[in-house]
């Protein structure tokens, strides 16, 4: 018998009796940990990545609808060694160094609008069904229950993003 | 001894111990080295099952997608070896995962590390951008069953075979300690019967010698006394007609009567020496070349009269042959034989005498002469004795018992042999073999002798040591008229033969000085001409080297013998 496997099955003893018993998330709570993760999955052209140890910038473009649900998942989530920060602004004005942006629309501009202030911008643009039809280049979608995404492949690459296989995998669809 | 055997004996079944010990140890080594092999093989597997299975699931972990998870962990149940397959999240909760034994697949990450720790299972951290956020877990099917058993198996017949070769070593330790004692003892058991035949081959040696010894003397004494008997007997009628003859007044007629009894008794005597002599084969013979059929056939009447009407006589003289012996002796033989025959026939019978080529003779021919009678005879002991002398069947009176030793006594003495066939009640066979001489000799023509050889006289030189018999030599042969000088030595008389001459020379063989032969020899260097008569009792040198070819008269010798061996003599060296 290997000691590997004593100290797991030791480890496994003492852990058991004290799993705790857990509570099913909310939607919100899951797009919010989910908002992070993308960035491992998308490649964004070199100039439009932070510089040296600069952290990776999370925009909430004209609303919040995480609070701090997004702060907690963004504090466990590191890209390439970065940590990740959230920023939260009313419109897409200085929302240039984002690399990616949620939008869920706000007072001042409709989620349509905020999108077309980016243009070309290499920033990942992430919208939520729940916010209207206009959809980014990842858009949240409740599909049996889960919160599951459709992904605009054809828009990334004209931004200049490339995403990768394993989460086009993942998509609901994904237009190219 | 028996202990250093002990001691060699008894170290060998702990080294075959150890030995088959060594062998399982090392038996297991091998089959644990191999296994080992095999699980580390199997854990690398697993390993590497776990990392693909962590890189192609990651973003269903990262995104919580049950279905892709699922997705990403189908496709492993093509691999029949893999009995468990999981991903977990980072929290440890189940995505997604199957167990092919259809048993619930542990929904928290730390129970799998509870399921059966014999199993092989290897997990990979799943990562994305260098964060964790899950854990893969593979577990492989147990050992398939067969390589279980194979492995059990190996080692059960390695511990079997081991196992077999103590006992079978132990036993044959055992067997051979057995059977060395064994050979212990029976080496002592063989040197004992050993020393015990040896023991008794030196008695039985020396039981022979005494035997031997007495057998000697039992023969001698029978020879002694059947001597004396015979000679007693002879001697008794030869003192009692000589008294009679002294009487002064006893009638002419009568004197003459006795006279003959004494001359009777007297070749009597000479015959039994005479016989004697053949058996011990010291007679001088003079042997001829003679017909062997041809001599049976002129016998054929006295035969007839010797035998008797009631026994019928046959030859079968069916072997022509030559053969080169004593006249006399062999007719004497072959009556010697003949009469025996007839004395087993008591109620008559047919006696067969046939002549036989013989197998026997070492590159020469030999005839048998197979004399073969009717009659009772005779049990082995009885055969093995006829040669012996004055060994008889016959009461007393009837017979010396020294017939067949004559015949024994001249047929070595010729070159050949005599053998004996009888069974009590189914007759006797004797068979006198002799040597065949080459056919083409000569045969002499007989001479007969003359009663008394009508003769000149002639100067006659007596030479004899012995004083009585020299003067009776001297007395006989000046009755017939010739002119005898006696000398009493070899060297008397050859220096009287030098002063004057004789016409013939009668000398003793056996003289002190100078004998007979050499006397003979040196008269013939100096007088060639002048012939020697050689006369003897008996002379081991001319039984041995002959006379020769001088007439030799026996002792003793009767007037009539004497004078035609003279005159013979005398004329055999006129001639030229």
């Amino acid at each position: 018998m290997r000691p590997w496997r004593t100290l797991l099955f030791a480890a496994a003893v003492a852990a058991v009796p004290c799993a705790p018993a857990v509570a099913a998330p909310t939607d919100t709570a899951v797009k919010a940990a989910f908002l992070p993760r993308f960035a491992r999955y998308v490649t964004w052209p070199a100039a439009a990545m932070p510089k040296g140890s600069d952290p990776f910038i999370l925009c909430l473009v004209g609303g919040d609808p995480f609070g701090a649900a997004l702060d907690d998942a963004v504090r466990s989530q590191s890209i390439d060694g970065r940590r990740i920060i959230v920023r939260r602004m009313d419109s897409a004005v200085g929302a240039d160094r984002c690399q990616i942006a949620f939008v869920p629309g706000g007072k001042l501009q409709s989620p349509g609008q905020i999108m077309a202030a980016f243009g070309r911008r290499p920033v990942l643009t992430v919208t939520d069904a729940n916010a209207g039809p206009q959809r980014g280049m990842i858009h949240f979608s409740v599909v049996d229950g889960r919160v599951r995404f459709f992904i605009d492949q054809a828009s990334a690459a004209r931004n200049g993003l490339t995403i990768s296989s394993r989460l086009l995998a993942l998509a609901i669809g994904v237009k190219q | 001894m028996r202990n250093m055997l002990k001691e060699n004996w008894r170290s060998p079944p702990v080294a075959i111990f150890v030995a088959a010990m060594l062998i399982v140890l090392i038996g297991i080594a091998v089959i644990m080295q191999t296994d080992s092999g095999y699980r580390d093989a199997r854990e690398d597997f697993a390993r590497s099952q776990a990392q693909l299975l962590a890189v192609s699931v990651a973003a269903a972990v990262d995104f919580d997608d049950p279905v892709a998870a699922k997705e990403a962990v189908n496709p492993l149940h093509v691999i029949s070896s893999i009995r468990l397959a999981a991903v977990y999240d980072r929290s440890g909760r189940l995505i997604a995962g199957y167990d092919r034994a259809g048993e619930a697949v542990p929904a928290i990450e730390q129970t799998i590390a509870s399921l059966n720790a014999n199993l092989i299972r290897a997990s990979a951290p799943v990562e994305m951008r260098g964060q964790r956020i899950g854990t893969a877990y593979i577990q492989l099917d147990r050992q398939p069953l067969w390589r279980r058993v194979s492995r059990y198996g190996t080692l059960a017949v390695l511990i079997a075979a081991a196992t077999l070769i103590v006992i079978g070593l132990g036993f044959a330790q055992r067997a051979l300690r057995t059977a060395n004692r064994e050979l212990g003892k029976r080496a002592e058991a063989l040197a004992q019967a050993n020393e015990l035949l040896e023991e008794q081959v030196a008695q039985r040696a020396q039981a022979e010698d005494q035997l031997r010894q007495s057998q000697k003397m039992q023969a001698l004494g029978q020879l002694t006394g059947g001597i004396a008997h015979d000679f007693n007997n002879q001697l008794t009628v030869i003192q009692g007609a000589a008294d009679m003859l002294t009487r002064r007044d006893l009638p002419d007629a009568k004197r003459i009567r006795f006279a003959r009894a004494i001359v009777q008794s007297a070749n009597n005597a000479a015959s039994l020496t005479s016989q004697l002599l053949a058996f011990a084969r010291r007679q001088p013979l003079a042997p001829e070349w003679i017909d062997l059929n041809e001599l049976i056939a002129e016998m054929d009447d006295l035969l007839d009269r010797t035998m008797g009407e009631r026994i019928k006589v046959i030859t079968d003289l069916a072997a022509p042959c030559r053969v080169e012996v004593d006249r006399a002796q062999l007719q004497s033989a072959i009556l010697n034989i003949a009469s025996n025959a007839r004395d087993a026939m008591v109620d008559g019978g047919t006696l067969t005498i046939a002549t036989r080529d013989m197998p026997n003779g070492e590159g020469r021919r030999m005839v048998g002469i197979e004399i073969t009678d009717t009659g009772e005879g005779m049990d082995a002991e009885t055969s093995d004795r006829i040669f012996e002398p004055f060994f008889t069947t016959k009461g007393p009176g009837h017979g010396t018992g020294l017939g067949l030793s004559q015949v024994y006594g001249f047929a070595t003495q010729s070159g050949g042999d005599v053998t004996v066939a009888s069974h009590p009640g189914k007759g006797t066979v004797l068979t006198l073999i002799l040597p065949c001489v080459a056919a083409n000799g000569e045969i002499a023509p007989r001479e007969v002798a003359a009663e008394l050889a009508e003769q000149p006289v002639a100067d006659i030189l007596v030479v004899e040591d012995n004083e009585d018999v020299g003067a009776f030599a001297e007395a006989m042969l000046a009755e017939l008229g010739h002119r005898v000088t006696r000398a009493s030595s070899g060297e008397e008389a050859l220096e009287m033969c030098r002063s004057r001459s004789f016409d013939v020379v009668l000398s003793d063989v056996v003289m002190p000085g100078m004998g007979g032969l050499k006397f003979a020899d040196a008269l013939a260097a100096e007088r060639p001409s002048l012939p020697v008569v050689l006369a003897t009792g008996y002379s081991q040198e001319i039984a041995e080297a002959g006379s020769g070819g001088r007439t030799v008269v026996m002792k003793p010798y009767r007037l009539a013998t004497l004078s035609q061996a003279l005159a013979s003599a005398m004329k055999s060296a006129r001639p030229a």
